[in-house]
């Protein structure tokens, strides 16, 4: 699941391959914000998880690992 | 003037007007604190009515200065800290406002200046000194709202009160719905003209409006938190706004039991949320609505139900107030007959005067119609009309609504040219679903950084975070060693759109 949080990411963001790694600090780094959130929860939905937006607060979903344990 | 008008009808009680972080302000207060920054107005600059630019964010002394701002015979200009000092410093110099009021914890410099403790203290100084003189023509600018403009500096809407006493009274059929009192949701940024609906239909009907700030909206817990204290009646959004919420299943009917009427506009209202809406809230209303800056916030809309989301075509945009006129128009204007494309132009008593101090742009973008003696507006959207109804097909143009938005292409592009190493830039919307859903930027440099993709992202983004606005800044920024061109030798936007 990381690696495709990795992956989802890196598309969204344009980073390149192996730029975003589990700890990357997705919105300290202005690589994501609400609306990427948005589309990051949707494309993992399709990858069957359902996260609720509701249930987090920004710094439960900063980096991919804390997305990925999450997904879990 | 209506509006004040209104206003007075509940400045003698003690209703709630404004909720914001657990802090109420009443209609009475509003009144006061309004009057008392007229009084200091007048007693301050006399009958110079130069504009008043106020900078912040959610602040509870906005709509005061606002509302004495014109109570003076002023206009005002919101500018919310979206706008980073130099674009502020470039409406600073179209405006030339005799005050500015920074509200804000960023330092401004213009010149005269007063903060949010100076203010405070001249509204206890003036408080009961205004005169009860109403200074507002029908003609008279109530507000300039600074959208994004393409040559790389926004530009001014003029707003008067004939606009909006037309704006409110058009929209009242579609947004009454039988109470006396209520809440209504008031979360867009007041240099956003859907702002408009808070603070001049539902304060002139009494409803508090429930405050919700950015920081609130980057927190999704926070946010939910918020919406389910708030209790509301109303609700106007993006559907930018929706589409976040509806990814918890604790957005439905028992998080806002009172709900009523939800309205969308500022973008395109996708199939998909609108079912989910409907699905979610079965007792309220779902209304999309649409409306350029130029005409005044809203001036089409439609209820939404299930016939409309399971028919073959986008949801339309709706049906025209019916103080107006929309003409679907051939290049030439002549009206085309349903069915068939054309620009959508509106006549009407909602048509803003112009752009301030843009004579060059107002020639192309405003005219007035012969016969009817109305203003007319160009809005630049291709639109069809079937039965009455109007469809939003897309820009003539480079404009994109991003997140409800309003952004030119070229202002982006414009401003990327100013960042050092980038010799050329072109900006495409990421379209999802029929919706724009972020920008992306291709940038040509002027030589090799040797930086990373996202390293390199992270300095432009840096760079364009001091002069543009923050929803103006693509989200994935991607060098190329050259552009792709069409048989014209243009840039190849299609593309490039491809590769977004």
């Amino acid at each position: 699941m990381l690696e495709n949080i990795i992956d989802i990411i890196t598309e969204i963001s344009g980073a390149d391959e192996g730029e975003i790694d589990a700890g990357t600090e997705l919105f300290d780094e202005g690589i994501l914000d609400s609306f990427g959130v948005v589309q990051l929860f949707v494309q993992l939905e399709s990858l069957g998880v359902k996260l609720d937006v509701a249930e987090f607060e920004r710094a439960q979903i900063s980096t991919p690992a804390k997305i990925a344990a999450l997904c879990e | 003037m209506f509006l004040l008008d209104k206003l007075e009808q509940y400045a003698g009680t003690d209703r709630i007007a404004l909720l914001y972080q657990g802090q109420a302000v009443s209609y009475r207060d509003l009144s006061r604190q309004a009057e008392a920054f007229a009084a200091y107005l007048l007693d301050a600059f006399g009958s110079d009515d130069a504009p008043v630019l106020i900078y912040g964010h959610k602040d509870l002394f906005i709509p005061p200065c606002m509302f004495g701002a014109i109570k003076a015979g002023h206009s005002y200009i919101p500018v919310d800290t979206t706008f980073p000092p130099e674009r502020v410093c470039q409406i600073l110099e179209q405006a030339a406002p005799c005050l500015v009021v920074n509200l804000s914890d960023t330092e401004l410099s213009a010149a005269p200046l007063i903060d949010k403790n100076a203010l405070a203290d001249i509204l206890s100084a003036y408080e009961g000194r205004f005169d009860g003189i109403d200074r507002i023509t029908d003609d008279h600018t109530v507000y300039t709202l600074f959208t994004s403009g393409t040559t790389g500096k926004p530009k001014g809407v003029q707003i008067t009160a004939k606009n909006i006493a037309a704006f409110v009274d058009g929209v009242a059929p579609w947004f009454d719905c039988g109470l006396t009192e209520g809440v209504f949701l008031n979360e867009i940024s007041y240099s956003f003209d859907v702002s408009v609906c808070a603070l001049y239909y539902a304060l002139s009907r009494g409803f508090t409006l429930y405050t919700v700030d950015k920081q609130t909206m980057n927190d999704p817990k926070a946010l939910f938190v918020a919406l389910r204290e708030s209790n509301i009646d109303f609700w106007v959004s993006t559907p930018s706004l929706a589409e976040f919420c509806v990814r918890s299943a604790q957005f439905r009917e028992a998080l806002l039991p009172k709900a009523k009427k939800f309205v969308f506009c500022g973008e395109v209202l996708t199939k998909k949320l609108a079912q989910e809406m409907l699905a979610r809230f079965p007792h309220a209303e779902m209304i999309n609505a649409y409306g350029p800056t130029e005409a005044t916030v809203l001036v089409t809309a439609v209820t939404i139900n299930d016939a409309l989301c399971a028919d073959s075509r986008s949801i339309p945009i709706g049906y025209p107030f019916s103080n107006l006129r929309a003409i679907i128009a051939a290049p030439d204007g002549t009206e085309l007959i349903d069915g068939k494309e054309g620009e959508l132009l509106l006549l009407g008593d909602c048509v803003s005067p112009g752009y301030l101090r843009r004579p060059d742009l107002n020639e192309r973008a405003f005219f007035t119609d012969t016969d009817s003696g109305l203003r007319g507006y160009h809005t630049g959207d291709l639109c069809r009309r079937e039965n009455g109804l109007i469809y939003y097909l897309g820009r003539m143009d480079g404009q994109v609504k991003l997140n409800g938005f309003r952004v030119e292409l070229e202002d982006v592009e414009s401003n990327l040219l100013r960042v050092e190493n980038i010799a050329r830039a072109a900006v495409v919307p990421v379209v999802e679903d029929g919706k724009t859903v972020a920008l992306t930027a291709f940038v040509c440099l002027q030589r090799a950084d040797g930086l990373s993709s996202l390293a390199r992202a992270k300095k432009i983004k840096t760079a364009l975070a001091a002069v543009l606005p923050s929803y103006m800044i693509p989200r994935k920024i991607v060098a190329v060693d050259d552009f792709p061109v069409n048989t014209n030798g243009k840039v190849d936007k299609k593309a490039l759109s491809a590769l977004a």
